[in-house]
């Protein structure tokens, strides 16, 4: 539990310190900027990311093979190389080789690995000074701390801060002026080089067919460390390994755009072998660190993550890194890939805290270069966090007893929707849904509805409605089944009302199959498989029973759970899972059928105009689905005039439990970002397409400006109808 | 794409990183533009290339102040550093130097100004292209060092601001020149 509680006190500290925050920030939206430019023109993200994908994974499988390739051209051409089965062996390399020489100080440039071996630790504890050349290195060196990003390690600092560590360094007083501080920087450091015994770098590539190594940076001081010093040591992990050349300047290509929006760092710099050094043949030493990747390599769920070119970008767009930066979330590597790698290199345990921390919006695995899918590892080790550690108490009852169980799950919150009317309060736009303002204090905890309003469980939940709603469909085109999902069945089932109403008037007919269930999402997140796999079956077999042509969901977090993770889920039982891949190919979201089979915006016609609307872009409908234009192309035909608001596709901070029970305040941070750039747009409806968000939103919109609506995208379409009849 | 194409794209892409690109007639007139940029000690590495066009000579008759010792000696931070390239790729602006002789690397990492001369026959379009000379420069097993170098060094560690000049030199010049040689193996 002690770990617990310095993780929460290091959330709350981070929470407290929004400066930080500010800055990542103003950091994430410039870097969006940048990268989009650096990739404009003839070059496809898509293609090149999965053809990186396959070289890695090349890589990976044939690793023993290219990995000898290397270590013979490598010999060949002058260089020894020493392989290091953890990072304890490849520090006591060094050492032994620094004591040979009679070393006494190694410059070294940036090497992530070596801040995973604690390297410097090690050296200064024999008596070796290691002095870091790469500036924002030096400064964390400075300043005793470990990198906060993997390619802009002092991120979290501010000038002030550095002005004053370069002051108590020089003995001199320094204006927090960044221009002149680069200059100490400079200044201080040109004489390490000449001073230096050893030259210490980190490798981008160790490439096979020629045995060099390829170095990716923009300041010029690995060039510095590999030149001047007599030795020259590469410390690398041995997943750095590619193919030739070819794959290489690929990697080129996709890593500076990807990682800074530049075209190419200032430098590239290959070296193979033994270079001539003042007059002399330079001694060059190769130290290629397991640490953790074979293991990591042979895990299915996991290896993807090895193909990373440590561009850091998983972390510029996480709206958890830019809330609690990289000291919380994450360790010797951070945001996303820090989650999995932290897991392998420092274990399981270490990484418990940070699996939950993530929110599963899905940013990550979208900008990845290398095409990992990020969020679907994390994932995969919170379930084994939660069979390792529990999932603590609360979610236990919900997930276990209740929700597998759908009578008393469904009984539980009709008794739900009755006691909660004491505390419900008129809402300012929908007047007519009660939300629930405060919890009594006993109830909860305190920071819970502090800042955003709790909607309250509908009176009549949509499963209890749908056997009185009457449709009017003379030649019925299609018979589709209705996944209403959790929040559309007992939160807004005006959703699901909406949008019989919109389909019946394209001649579309809907079926609901009463024993339909959670879409066991919200209990897979939490790492709980078995809630999982129960509530796949219970719902396979209310759809297949139902005989449908399509089954439609409003949460695209639904859609994901029964078209991907339905079949993933029964993959063990090929009864089962035949079943759930027949479904999966017949579900879709409900904005996606609207326009893409039905063609909604060109068959339905004569709105009248409804004024502005702006669309906030839900994580799984986006990146989960990749449907984000329908909906506008709806909104748009049915009147309304959609004026885009900033970053419309950044998570809205939801992220289903994670909101209530884990991390609610990261969680409110993510939301007062997003009410910020929606009070921008100056519109009165946000639409959206998800319950989720909407629960989310509406909460927070309610506190923050309860004049502005948050609607989902088919009940307006259904407004925009009962106004034209 | 033409190879003059390749020429202006890969002058707008090195201006665009904060290159100093100057078309100029000879290596008279480079001597001369260079002459003017100095004010200090310059390294000039006998390379093929500089041997051939004489460069030495022709930068000590244009004033300047051209280095004769080990480079090693010559401070921490010289002046200027002057080099010939091996090629250029377009599309990014890069200038790329096959720097095993030591002297390269010492003239090109030190000084406060790298000034490159380059031939524009040696434009290639882009970074894919290069691949072919760059396995072609790291046949057999010689020990290698090659230098791709777009602009000059920078760094954004504090405060995500962009400054120039970190630990390598704070400017480079380009001066394309007609004529140097359109060998790519050849520096
Ligand atoms: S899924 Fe979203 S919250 Fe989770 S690590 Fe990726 S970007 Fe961050
Ligand atoms: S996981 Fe992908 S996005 Fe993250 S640092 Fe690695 S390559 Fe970049």
């Amino acid at each position: 539990m002690a770990t617990d509680q310095t993780y929460k006190k290091k959330v709350e500290s981070a929470i407290n310190n929004p400066k930080l925050s500010e800055a990542l920030h103003l950091f994430g939206d410039a870097y969006l900027t940048s990268r989009e430019n650096a990739f404009q023109g003839r070059l496809d993200f898509e293609a090149m990311r999965k053809d990186l994908a396959e070289i890695k994974d090349d890589v990976r499988i044939r690793r023993k093979e290219l990995l000898a390739e290397f270590i013979k051209n490598a010999e060949a051409a002058g260089s020894t190389v020493f392989i290091a089965k953890d990072t304890q062996e490849a520090n006591e390399y060094v050492i032994n080789l620094a004591k040979k020489k009679n070393a006494k100080l190694i410059a070294k440039s940036k090497s992530m690995v070596s801040e995973e071996a604690h390297f410097n630790a090690a050296l200064e504890a024999e008596g070796i000074k290691t002095s870091e050349t790469d500036l924002g290195e030096w400064i964390i060196q400075l300043a005793g701390q470990r990198p906060s990003h993997m390619v802009m390690p002092a991120i979290h600092m501010f000038k002030e801060e550095v002005a004053e560590l370069f002051s108590k360094e020089t003995g001199q007083q320094l204006s927090p002026d960044i221009k002149s501080l680069v200059n100490v920087a400079r200044e201080q450091l040109r004489k390490g080089y000449f001073d230096a015994d050893i030259g210490l770098t980190g490798a981008n590539f160790l490439v096979a067919d020629t045995g060099g190594i390829g170095l990716v940076t923009n300041e010029g001081n690995a060039r510095l460390c590999a030149t001047l010093p007599e030795v020259h040591v590469v410390f690398s992990g041995i997943h750095k390994l590619v193919r030739s050349m070819e794959d290489a300047v690929k990697i080129t290509r996709l890593l500076p755009r990807n990682a800074t929006g530049q075209l190419l760092t200032s430098y590239i710099t290959w070296i193979r072998g033994a270079v001539p050094t003042d007059g002399k043949a330079k001694e060059q030493h190769i130290v290629l660190i397991d640490g953790g990747r074979e293991a990591l390599y042979e895990s299915k769920a996991c290896r993807d993550a090895l193909r990373c070119i440590q561009c850091g970008a998983c972390a510029n767009v996480c709206p958890v890194y830019q809330t609690v930066g990289g000291h919380v979330f994450g360790s010797t590597y951070i945001s996303a890939i820090g989650v999995i790698l932290t897991a392998f290199y420092e274990g399981l345990d270490k990484a418990k805290e940070i699996t939950r921390a993530c929110i599963g919006c899905r940013s990550c695995s979208a900008v990845c270069p290398s095409n990992i899918d990020l969020e679907e590892i994390i994932l995969h080790l919170r379930t084994q966090v939660t069979q390792e550690y529990g999932m603590g108490m609360i979610k236990n009852v919900a997930f276990k007893a209740v929700m597998k169980n759908r009578g008393l799950f469904h009984s539980m919150i009709r008794a739900a929707s009755k006691l909660q009317r004491p505390v419900t309060h008129k809402n300012a736009v929908d007047g007519e849904r009660p939300i629930i303002r405060h919890l009594p204090m006993h109830f909860m905890d305190r920071d819970f509805t502090e800042w955003r309003d709790l909607p309250s469980v509908a009176e009549k939940s949509f499963r209890d409605q749908f056997k009185g709603i009457v449709q009017n469909v003379k030649n019925s085109r299609y018979k589709v089944g209705f996944f209403v999902g959790c929040g559309a069945d007992f939160v807004y089932p005006e959703v699901g009302t909406s949008l019989i109403k919109v389909l019946n008037a394209l001649d579309v007919e809907v079926v609901f199959p009463q024993k339909q269930n959670c879409c066991g999402i919200p209990a897979l997140y939490s790492g709980d498989t078995e809630t999982g796999v129960d509530l796949a079956r219970q719902n396979v077999e209310a759809f297949t029973e139902a005989e449908v042509d399509y089954i439609l969901c409003v949460c695209p977090t639904c859609t994901m759970g029964v078209k991907r993770d339905f079949v993933k889920r029964l993959a063990d039982s090929p009864d089962w899972s035949a079943k759930a891949r027949a479904l999966s190919e017949k579900t879709m979201d409900a904005s996606d059928f609207l326009e893409n089979v039905l063609h909604a915006s060109e068959k339905l016609t004569g709105f009248k105009p409804q004024g502005t609307v702006t669309y906030h872009d839900s994580c799984h409908l986006k990146r989960g689905n990749k449907v984000f234009k329908e909906p506008r192309a709806l909104l748009n035909a049915g009147g309304y005039s959609v004026e885009e608001m900033k970053n419309s596709d950044r998570c809205c901070g939801f992220g289903g439990t994670y909101s209530f029970l884990s991390h609610p305040q990261i969680s409110k941070q993510i939301t007062t970002d997003k009410v910020q750039t929606i009070k921008a747009v100056n519109s009165k409806t946000v639409a959206m397409d998800c319950p989720g968000c909407m629960i989310m939103l509406k909460g927070a919109m309610g506190k923050a400006d309860p004049n502005v609506r948050c609607a989902h995208t088919i009940e307006l379409m259904a407004e925009a109808l009962d106004g034209k009849e | 794409m033409t190879p003059n194409t390749h020429l202006s794209c890969f002058v707008e892409a090195a201006r665009r990183v904060g290159t100093e690109v100057t078309q100029v007639d000879s290596l008279q007139d480079a001597a001369a533009y260079i002459a003017e940029k100095t004010s200090g000690i310059a390294l000039v590495p006998e390379t093929v290339l500089a041997d051939k066009h004489d460069l030495k000579t022709l930068l000590g008759a244009a004033g300047v102040d051209v280095y004769e010792g080990d480079f090693r000696k010559a401070g921490h931070v010289p002046n200027a550093g002057i080099t010939f390239s091996n090629f250029a790729m377009a599309d990014t602006g890069t200038v790329v130097l096959e720097s095993t002789m030591e002297n390269i690397r010492l003239a090109t990492t030190l000084p406060e100004i790298h000034f490159v001369l380059v031939d524009p026959k040696t434009i290639l379009e882009d970074n894919l292209s290069a691949v072919k000379p760059m396995t072609e420069m790291h046949k057999g097993s010689e020990p290698r060092f090659v230098a791709y170098i777009t602009g000059p060094s920078r760094t954004a560690d504090i405060e995500r601001v962009l400054t120039i000049g970190c630990h390598g030199p704070r400017e480079l010049h380009i001066l394309l020149v007609e004529g140097i040689s359109s060998d790519l193996m050849e520096i």
